[in-house]
């Protein structure tokens, strides 16, 4: 399966005023090392505000924003603590708000090829071991271990 | 086995549609039906359905468009929490359709 999680994808204490600040954030990795086109995170932010990708979980509630692959270059998973949650609306109810405290940002090229990434990646928010993980790391390396050991 | 097409609708049409088709496929194998999947996102629904002999389209974003078909609110499948009744559901309507 194609690698999901890189050293460089990684971001903690990420300090947000706004789903949208933290979108430009968090994108700004992906596009630094080559990732995403330049129309990637406008679009991501355009999309959210259409589109929510906000989800609540028992242990977590996160946000897995993302958008089409004519954007893309390259596909990964960004995961980015944020210093403190961020309202982001829920994916499924208009509406509603989660207060979002992790971002796993993706960047997709092909889906049928990532469908294995995917499912991790949604599989793991349903880990309440893994969450206990994420929210327990406190620097980019151990979030990273974190995200190589359940993700990949 | 029975043969059945479901839709699955998500934002992008690409992340959590694929993800959602996956499972239901296989959730619905263990339960005698053989699903072709189509994914979509809201705004490519109907030009993906055009053509096609659709039993059920499952959304995991809000879709408001009444297209003549059944719709079930995939959000279960998404979290985890409710897949059981998503496929429920959508069981319910094929077994509606196809009861001849």
């Amino acid at each position: 399966m194609d690698q999901a999680i890189y050293r460089e994808l990684i971001m903690v204490g990420v300090d947000a005023k706004d789903s949208e600040d933290a979108i430009r954030q968090v994108g700004t990795l992906f596009e630094k090392y080559g990732f995403v086109k330049d129309t990637y995170v406008d679009a991501v932010v355009e999309r959210e505000k259409v589109f929510a990708t906000g989800l609540e979980f028992p242990g977590i509630s996160i946000a897995m924003p993302h958008t089409d692959i004519v954007h893309v270059n390259k596909p990964g998973v960004t995961v980015a603590k944020l210093a403190h949650p961020v309202e982001f609306e829920h994916m499924g109810e208009p509406g509603r708000k989660v207060q979002a405290e992790m971002l796993f940002m993706m960047a997709i090229v092909n889906p049928e090829d990532q469908i294995g990434t995917i499912m991790k990646v949604l599989g793991v928010f349903q880990n309440e071991e893994a969450m206990e993980a994420f929210k327990k790391a406190e620097t980019e390396d151990e979030v990273y271990e974190v995200a190589k050991k359940y993700i990949g | 086995m029975k043969n059945c097409t479901v839709v699955t609708v998500c934002g992008s049409g690409v992340v959590t549609s694929s993800m959602i088709a996956l499972k239901i496929k296989e959730q619905l194998r263990d339960k005698g039906w053989d699903a072709t999947m189509y994914e979509a996102s809201p705004v490519s629904l109907e030009s993906v359905i055009t053509g096609k002999d659709i039993d059920v389209i499952v959304c995991a974003s809000p879709v408001t468009a009444d297209l003549g078909i059944p719709k079930v609110k995939g959000m279960g499948m998404v979290t985890g929490m409710g897949e059981e009744k998503v496929i429920n559901e959508i069981i319910a309507v094929l077994e509606e359709k196809h009861k001849d």
